[in-house]
């Protein structure tokens, strides 16, 4: 091969070699594109200074776990300190600043830059894109919110917490987390992909999500002055951190952080449903969009 | 063998809306096959039909065996597409992208990269393709998107507009790399341009289209052959032409004038002429022109054979 001859752009003359190999199935495509999804909201795979963000964002929602631990491993405080639902609710402003930077990464970038035109001339058709899109940035979403209440877990089980004791606390944080990455990933998946411009993409984001949960806390404190407890209690699904919160809260037994729960089990029950069905809605939403955009 | 079939084919974008294609018959072999058209005529529809990407309205089409409405995902496992506009992320290097997008198309993770740094090589992005594709020019961008094209070894591959934007050295090198694809790596190729004249130096066969409608399909020499029209140029007086035109007239040979040159039509040979009756009457037609430009005393500057040229197809067939 001689290097002069590539520089004016003059194809060499190697034979072309043809591929017999074996080729994956469609499982097997979902599988290494939403591998790469996720890594892609980590900086994998893009320009090096792509991951300074999400490394930041992830140091910075580690913070408190790992100070927590510090402290009851040398102060030998115990084990109360382990609030694991408090840690969903204080890190909420983290995982939006999060979410808002990264999803323009799965759907802003691809609508936007015109690769979904090649992902839809693949294999995998615009529906199974759209939601392994969406499940990329969920799993990302779950790496982020899991891996502190994790430290805090394994940290304060190092540091003499009870494991029997500690185990249903921090089941129902994780369900909680599962259940707040599911529904913010639709968020922020219905934003980005509508907003095809970055920075729009991250200021809707941040408006919907941190916003909604202010709105949604001074609507529900208006309500429960007012006296009407239920209709309060419905408000939780303007925003899904006021929801998890509320809902672990009655479920799980934990204190509400955010705002007070409702007293009804199956009023809690009722709310992750409604919040799973419209979850299901913003999908349907979703995969209309890369549809549309495949002709 | 025939790679792509398509009868009937239509698509309209609305009911209303006059058909982007309309009842195209037409059957596509190996090698490298040239789909010309202006602006609009449906080339990126047909290309989206062939892909499954969009239904047709009516009529049926195959690919390489698969039928386009019920084959879509075979279709595209098999075929290799490049888009006529962009669609390479800026912020990704060219080779992870090819890696990624050979990754998507079904290939193992080793085959991948293999095959990414071959076919990179291959166009020509062998140097740069550690590089973030943001920072590409034109000529690479396209380039790059002819490797993801290639990346999976497709049984056929649809390029849209390969040399669009490109300066003319490095539109000569994408048409000599489609050549090459066709002809050397042995893939089938089907190419898009709203260049007329472009395409007819490297395809095999070509496929007129004019708002939606097939005008022409036909091997390319059928285009290139001779058409016995001789093109003239004259000096002399300013009304050199004219004169040269009257005096032709006079001979009982139709001229028009074109630009600077005057065009003569062929003598009409009997049907049953064979080649070297038409040779013959060629030679008599310049022979008449040389004594005519004599006569008038107007300087001959040339006298040549017109091949003929795609533009011509549109010159004849559609009405101005
Ligand atoms: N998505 C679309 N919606 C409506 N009309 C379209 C769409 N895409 C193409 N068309 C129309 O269909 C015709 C053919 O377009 P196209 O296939 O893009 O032509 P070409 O690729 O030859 O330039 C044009 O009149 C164009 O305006
Ligand atoms: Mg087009």
């Amino acid at each position: 091969m001689s290097a002069p001859a590539e520089r004016t752009g003059v194809i060499h003359d190697i034979g072309y070699r043809r591929y017999a190999g074996a080729r994956m199935s469609s499982a097997g495509i979902a599988g290494s594109l939403l591998a790469s999804g996720v890594l892609a909201v980590f900086g994998f795979g893009r320009s090096g200074k792509a991951k300074i963000l999400p490394f930041v964002l992830l140091g910075m929602t580690m913070v408190p776990a790992v100070v927590m631990v510090g402290i009851m491993s040398f102060i030998g405080l115990d084990a109360g300190l382990l609030n694991y639902a408090s840690y969903n609710a204080g890190s909420s402003f983290l995982v939006v600043l999060f979410v808002a930077a990264q999803a323009p990464v799965l759907f802003s970038r691809d609508l936007r830059s015109g690769v979904i035109s090649l992902y839809l001339a693949r294999p995998l058709g615009a529906s199974a894109f759209a939601l392994i899109r969406w499940a990329s940035l969920v799993l990302a979403i779950l790496a982020f919110v899991l891996t502190p209440l994790l430290v805090l877990f394994i940290g304060g089980l190092s540091a003499g917490a009870s494991f029997t004791e500690e185990l249903p606390r921090v089941a129902w944080a994780l369900a909680g987390a599962v259940v707040l990455a599911l529904l913010v990933a639709t968020v922020a998946a219905l934003v980005s992909s509508w907003t095809l411009r970055r920075g729009l993409a991250i200021a809707g984001t941040i408006m919907v999500l941190l916003v909604g949960l202010g709105v949604t806390v001074a609507l529900k404190e208006t309500l429960f002055f007012e006296g009407m407890d239920t209709a309060a209690h419905w408000v939780s699904l303007l925003s899904p951190f006021a929801l998890v919160d509320a809902v672990t809260a009655v479920l799980g037994g934990t204190d509400a952080q955010i705002t007070s729960a409702p007293e009804s089990v199956a009023t809690g029950w009722l709310l992750v449903s409604t919040a799973l069905a419209l979850m299901a809605v913003g999908l349907l939403l979703l995969i209309r969009r890369y549809r549309s955009k495949g002709a | 063998m025939t790679v792509i079939q398509t009868r009937g084919l239509t698509k309209r974008y609305g009911s209303g809306a006059p058909p982007a294609l309309a009842d195209l018959t037409v059957d596509v072999a190996d090698g490298v096959t040239g789909l010309v058209g202006a602006n609009g005529a449906g080339k990126s529809t047909l290309i989206k039909l062939l892909l499954g990407l969009l239904a047709p309205t009516s009529g049926s089409g195959s690919v390489l065996g698969h039928d386009i409405t019920a084959g879509g995902e075979a279709i595209r496992r098999a075929v290799g597409y490049m888009p006529e506009h962009d669609c390479l992320p800026p912020d990704m290097r060219c080779i992870d992208f090819v890696v990624h997008m050979g990754r998507v198309s079904g290939l193992p993770a080793a085959a991948a990269r293999e095959r990414a740094a071959d076919v990179l090589r291959h166009v020509g992005l062998a140097e740069e393709r550690y590089r973030l594709m943001g920072g590409y020019s034109t000529g690479m961008k396209q380039r790059a998107k002819l490797a993801q094209a290639l990346v999976h070894d497709p049984q056929l591959v649809l390029l849209d507009e390969p040399t669009n934007g490109l300066d003319p050295a490095a539109r000569d090198d994408m048409l000599a790399l489609v050549q090459r694809i066709g002809h050397d790596f042995g893939i089938p190729v089907l190419v898009t341009s709203h260049l007329l004249g472009e395409l007819e130096r490297v395809s095999d066969h070509v496929i007129v289209l004019d708002a939606g409608r097939l005008l022409r399909s036909e091997e390319t020499q059928a285009f290139l052959a001779d058409t016995g029209v001789v093109l003239v140029e004259v000096i002399g007086a300013a009304d050199a032409q004219q004169r040269m035109g009257e005096a032709l007239a006079a001979r009982g040979l139709v001229s028009r004038p074109r630009g600077s040159l005057i065009e003569i039509d062929p003598v009409t040979l009997p049907d049953d002429a064979d080649g070297e009756a038409a040779t013959r009457a060629h030679d008599q037609l310049r022979d008449v022109v040389r004594d005519t430009a004599a006569d008038l005393g107007v300087g001959l500057v040339r006298v040549q054979a017109q091949t003929g040229r795609l533009e011509d197809v549109f010159r004849e067939e559609v009405p101005a």
